[in-house]
């Protein structure tokens, strides 16, 4: 399967809706064991509610390695590529914990390191 | 949205008991500038419902755009509640008045002045996250009236990094009156700001509500700055935008700080910092301040690697 990104949500891929617009698109064919190439060409602006929505939340039924394999970004920028690594990287450590322990990353009293205290 | 009077609407300066007069300093973002803020913010609001308060801006030489869209929510909550401003133009030194003109906060505030190009980010009053409407402000605004040397593809990344913050706005503000914003360039040292804010229960108040204990200021804004934290019940992770601000704001030597009721934060190359602090008004002011040079930007190219 082929994906056009900017032919669904334009040159601007950064909210939910438009996160939610590619999942929709691509989660089934993926689940089936199809290959998708989601191609970038022609979208400029990336931001993580797009990434979350739209690939991060892939990983709740897939695991890493099926996608690795499976899923094709093709023409994407470069702060696109970063936006989308760190969304994975998170989605990873989400789905790999237990509901009980999302919850309890999220009570963790906060103290990170700061060096202009 | 209801409007304001026109500035300078009232030539001659008469005033009853229905009124409340307001003395506007110069504000820059010092801590100090911050405190006046919220002593105007204070006394505005406590004025009596359906008084008119004025601002005076005799003692005000210099306004930063941080203060402009303090003052332009704080006009919106007054009007909302029945109340009515006046913004008195016949006090404005000549900079001041060029400021709030060019800017369009005069404009927004029912004036006849037409804004137009300068060095001003324009004065914007969103009710809703219009991604369209924002991008286009941005990159037409902002980042395309050639102020800057930067690629295409950094002010792309630009964008999208406040587009993060404008989403968080409109998300978790609950804000009665939108989201506000302005920003200013500043040739000498060429960069950019740009201050955002929005009007509602702040992130002190959602990071308690989510935990369901409330916690202080720096504990609030240090956990908001965390990957992965989210006070969002979405099926999905969420909770990057903060992070990856904070990320580039802290690659791309520039600043950012964030005051939201009881908490502030401050990111720079330095590190970060969080305090508790009195509040400076009922709202979230987000204040970006970036270099507008591709010299300082390191946009590492990891496209080579596994995205899984």
């Amino acid at each position: 399967m082929y994906l056009n990104v900017s032919q669904l949500v334009g040159e601007n891929a950064m909210t939910l809706h438009d996160g939610e617009q590619v999942f929709r698109s691509i989660h089934d064919p993926l689940l089936h064991g199809d290959t998708v190439e989601l191609d970038f060409e022609g979208v400029r602006v990336f931001a993580s509610p797009f990434f979350n929505a739209g690939i991060g939340a892939l990983l709740q039924d897939l695991p890493a390695e099926a996608l690795k394999s499976r899923l094709k970004i093709a023409h994407i920028s470069d702060s696109g590529a970063r936006v989308m690594r760190r969304v994975i990287d998170n989605a990873k450590e989400f789905y790999s914990s237990s509901s009980a322990h999302r919850e309890a990353i999220s009570t963790i009293a906060t103290d990170t390191g700061n060096s202009m205290r | 949205m209801a409007s304001c009077p026109p500035l300078g609407h009232l030539a001659t300066e008469r005033f009853s008991l229905a009124e409340l007069r307001i003395r506007i300093p110069r504000i820059n973002d010092s801590a100090w500038d911050y405190q006046t803020l919220s002593r105007i913010w204070n006394e505005a609001r406590s004025a009596s419902p359906g008084r008119q308060v004025l601002f005076d801006f005799t003692d005000c030489m210099f306004i930063r755009p941080n203060a402009v869209v303090v003052l332009g929510g704080l006009c919106r909550m007054i009007l909302r509640e029945g109340g009515s401003v006046l913004f008195l133009a016949s006090t404005m030194s000549a900079s001041v008045l060029s400021v709030l003109q060019q800017n369009g906060f005069a404009h927004a505030m029912g004036a006849s002045d037409v804004p137009w190009p300068g060095n001003a980010i324009p004065y914007r009053e969103y009710s809703s996250p219009e991604r369209d409407a924002i991008v286009t402000s941005l990159r037409a605004d902002w980042l395309g009236r050639g102020w800057i040397s930067v690629s295409d593809a950094l002010a792309d990344a630009i964008m999208g990094q406040v587009w993060e913050l404008f989403t968080n706005a409109f998300e978790h503000g609950k804000s009665p009156i939108g989201v506000i914003s302005c920003g200013q360039f500043f040739p000498k040292s060429r960069e950019l700001l740009l201050s955002i804010a929005d009007f509602g229960i702040g992130i002190p108040a959602n990071v308690s509500l989510y935990r369901g204990a409330d916690c202080s200021g720096s504990e609030a804004m240090s956990a908001a700055f965390k990957r992965g934290f989210t006070t969002s019940n979405a099926t999905y992770p969420r909770g990057m935008g903060l992070d990856l601000v904070k990320e580039f704001v802290q690659k791309a030597n520039g600043c950012l700080e964030i005051f939201s009721y009881g908490g502030h934060a401050r990111i720079d190359a330095h590190g970060e910092r969080y305090q508790t602090i009195p509040p400076v008004f009922d709202g979230t002011l987000v204040q970006i301040k970036i270099q507008c040079d591709d010299r300082f930007y390191r946009l590492s190219n990891e496209l080579d690697q596994s995205f899984f």
